[in-house]
């Protein structure tokens, strides 16, 4: 037992390497396609997996709600917007990373899932167990940091979207600090901008966003600032109709809203 | 008619029965009629058929006497106490209503017009009307359609709703319906117990101003202004103990007017200071022995943080603190029965914290960064340290009133039993994405949260309740439809094809038992 340790260190410094780079924008062959998930039954946690053109891509694992990359849904399909890494495969398949994940429209045909094998077990130590977690929570509370004072008389905040995605639960937090920026700022004047995007898949094709997605997001955003009774700037709301153009590489970051807060 | 009135009286007699004779073997209990007086001791057992659950009142004993709790305050004869009562964990058992109806003859306030009946239009004193509150323990719950906001301003739905049926007759009746005057939409709940309150309204993990789930905005506390947790009633519309009980007052007591400041501060100081656990257990003995396992009984509650999340081997959703795992075995049987009840319940507690299974189609689940499936442990969303509710806002859909997984009585030309329940036919518009696991249109018995919100996401969402007290309180769920731990624990095998062996599911409803 005691002889692993090393390879052990060796793989939870893989894996935390792993989960900090999927953030970082590679400059790997973009892989973009629609496919339908598949889970993978490890000893330990599952891996989700997506085929695309006779190839197994490893997408991520499970974690939890505070991982850069949460996994999609069976029942149906995901646009995966990827890279590919040159790291080993995981549960069989060729690990894309950085990657962005959509949930897309339900398909009962989306419905593998393969039971654990031997052979696709995880090499390293997940960040969190299938059960409760141990040591390391998740979820605990960040240490209480004095909120730093507000210099700045205007910020900009960026909020980006699954593909079609209106509001979700990972904008609770970036919400938070829109809110409360404005507060500290005693913020006059909130300027909101609703994008819409698209995605160049690899197989040539384009995918576009509903025609209305980007006044749907900033209108949204504006009614649940409001909704948190952030209502004493004024709000100056628009959105572009136009989809911005895809060009395979990073087009999630056109789905998107820029909030302005403005003292 | 004759016929099914009979039967119907034939049925309540055999409950009085089994009532009596389960009085008889767990002890005295209880009845607190409102406005007696009896004073409320610091602290006091009550038996029920697992043993016996603990009162604690932490500001000590309670002059009950003008108290606004345990007064009759309304216009019905009602108190809060009525639906809130000790015995019964500060909820209401099923086993505490027939035991009313028999000594009353469904004369006590208890069985009400306005929501103790299956709809208020219906002939008095006959069981038949009371069928949802004597068989299932469900009050009736009248919510205005379409929703409103706090301020008073109507919600646009993101779908559309119809009776399918209604054995109540109240939904689709002219005063009382949802094509009436006032639209109203009747639904049945079971009242939920009025304690550990610190846990059902912390102001710790997961509380922000927007709900962690979906990001929408967090209902605020109108007197400070502060997000809520928002899991203090199964469809969260109240979100402090003050919207409650002035909401209660006004609705299940009928009170003409508002309570006074007074009385408000009364009921919610009160609701404070109330504790309840199982202190004890009837195959396992005394669950609060000072060297014992430091999730059980009222004054562990008492002292526990809240709002804590558990599910981690750090705090533990409910502490065994490593005991009972293997206990000796000697000469006396009594001693080694009761260290092998105290093993099982070590060994439910195992269940309910490592047991993996696959969560699926669940909404506010699944749909949360866990993806579907997700394969995880009771605990994962039962993760409030000490009373295994959610953390952040914690409605979801496990299926206890959607179709296809809600419990409906089996319909074939064998079975004479008919359904109880209201079902609705929820249809999303066509602007609205549909339901990820339900689709387009959705059956439920109670829509839950989605009559609240009016979104098609919330439809059959209840927030989970607290675990403790549970023996005191049967039957569980919202809507009544687990009339035993063990149905419960059935339930979810059946939801989710977990495979529990036969012991593993008495271990856990040993476990739950001794909560």
């Amino acid at each position: 037992m005691v002889r692993h340790r090393p390879a052990l260190r060796r793989a939870r410094a893989a894996v935390a390497v792993w989960l900090l780079s999927v953030s970082v924008v590679g400059a790997q062959q973009p892989t973009n396609f629609v496919s339908c998930p598949i889970v993978r039954d490890t000893a330990s946690v599952p891996c989700w997996l997506a085929e695309y053109d006779g190839e197994l891509y490893f997408l991520t694992l499970q974690t939890d709600v505070s991982a850069p990359v949460t996994p999609p849904w069976l029942g149906h399909r995901v646009l995966v917007e990827g890279a590919v890494s040159a790291e080993a495969r995981i549960c069989g398949g060729i690990v894309l990373k950085p990657v962005h994940l959509s949930v897309l429209e339900s398909d009962a045909s989306c419905n593998t899932m393969l039971p654990a094998e031997e052979r696709y077990n995880l090499t390293f130590e997940p960040p969190r167990p299938p059960g409760p977690s141990g040591g390391r929570l998740a979820f605990d509370n960040a240490p209480a940091t004095p909120r730093p004072a507000v210099t700045a008389s205007t910020r900009e905040f960026v909020v980006f979207y699954p593909f079609d995605g209106l509001v979700g639960f990972t904008h609770a937090g970036s919400l938070t600090e829109i809110l409360q920026f404005a507060r500290t700022l005693n913020a006059r004047e909130i300027e909101i901008v609703g994008y819409r995007g698209s995605v160049r898949l690899s197989n040539g094709q384009t995918m576009v966003e509903e025609s209305t997605i980007g006044k749907k997001r900033a209108e949204q955003v504006a009614m649940l600032l409001k909704g948190a009774n952030l209502t004493e700037p004024s709000y100056k709301v628009s959105w572009r109709e136009e989809a911005a153009s895809a060009t395979g590489v990073d087009d999630y970051l056109s789905r998107r809203v820029v909030v302005t807060v403005r003292r | 008619m004759r016929t099914a009135r009979w039967l119907l009286g034939v049925t309540i007699c055999g409950w009085i029965v089994m009532s009596l004779a389960a009085s008889a073997q767990s002890g005295a209990r209880l009845w607190w009629a409102p406005g007696d007086g009896t004073p409320l001791a610091d602290f006091a057992a009550y038996g029920n058929d697992r043993g016996t659950v603990g009162v604690l009142n932490t500001s000590g004993r309670l002059d009950t006497k003008g108290h606004p709790f345990f007064e009759p305050i309304g216009t019905n004869g009602r108190a809060c106490v009525t639906c809130h009562q000790p015995a019964d964990g500060m909820s209401l058992s099923v086993r505490t209503v027939r035991e009313r109806w028999a000594a009353t003859g469904g004369k006590d306030p208890l069985f009400a017009a306005v929501d103790g009946m299956n709809c208020p239009n219906l002939p008095p004193d006959d069981p038949r009307s009371h069928s949802l509150l004597l068989e299932r323990g469900l009050i009736r719950v009248a919510l205005p359609w379409p929703p409103r906001n706090a301020d008073g301003s109507r919600i646009d739905p993101e779908f559309t709703i119809e009776v399918v049926r209604d054995p109540s007759g109240c939904n689709i009746h002219r005063t009382y319906g949802l094509e009436s005057a006032n639209p109203t939409i009747s639904v049945f709940r079971r009242p939920r117990p009025v304690a550990n309150t610190k846990y059902t309204t912390h102001q710790n993990f997961g509380v922000s101003p927007f709900i962690a789930k979906s990001g929408l905005p967090t209902a605020t506390d109108p007197a400070t202004g502060r997000p809520t947790s928002m899991n203090l009633m199964s469809d969260a519309r109240a979100p402090t103990l003050a919207v409650q009980a002035q909401d209660a007052a006004t609705q299940h007591l009928q009170l003409k007017g508002t309570l006074t400041a007074a009385q408000l501060a009364g009921i919610v100081q009160f609701e404070g200071q109330v504790y309840v656990a199982q202190v004890s257990s009837t195959t396992a003995g005394s669950l609060i022995e000072a060297d014992g396992p430091p999730a059980f009984g009222p004054r562990q509650l008492a002292a526990g943080d809240a709002g804590v999340l558990g599910n981690n081997t750090t705090r533990y959703v409910f502490p065994m603190g490593g005991k009972w795992k293997q206990l000796p075995r000697n000469a006396s049987e009594a001693d080694n029965a009761r260290n092998a009840a105290r093993e099982s319940i070590a060994r439910g507690h195992d269940v309910f914290m490592f047991r993996t299974f696959w969560i699926r189609d669940s909404m506010h689940l699944n749909t949360v960064g866990l993806g579907n499936p997700t394969k995880r442990t009771c605990a994962t969303c039962h993760g409030m340290h000490m009373t295994g509710m959610d953390t952040v806002n914690g409605w979801m859909d496990i299926g206890t009133t959607n179709l296809p997984w809600a419990t409906e009585v089996p319909l074939n030309p064998w079975n004479e039993a008919k359904p109880q329940m209201p079902l609705f036919r929820v249809t999303c518009k066509p602007d609205v994405k549909p339901h990820p696991f339900l689709g387009r249109v959705i059956y439920t018995q109670d829509p839950g949260r989605a009559l609240i919100s009016g979104r098609c996401n919330d439809v059959g969402t209840i927030v989970m309740e607290q675990f403790r007290g549970l023996a005191a309180r049967a039957p569980y769920f919202s809507n009544g439809s687990a009339a035993t731990l063990r149905e419960i624990v059935d339930f979810y095998d059946r939801r989710y094809n977990i495979g529990y062996s036969e012991q593993e599911k008495q271990d856990l409803v040993n476990f739950l038992g001794a909560l």
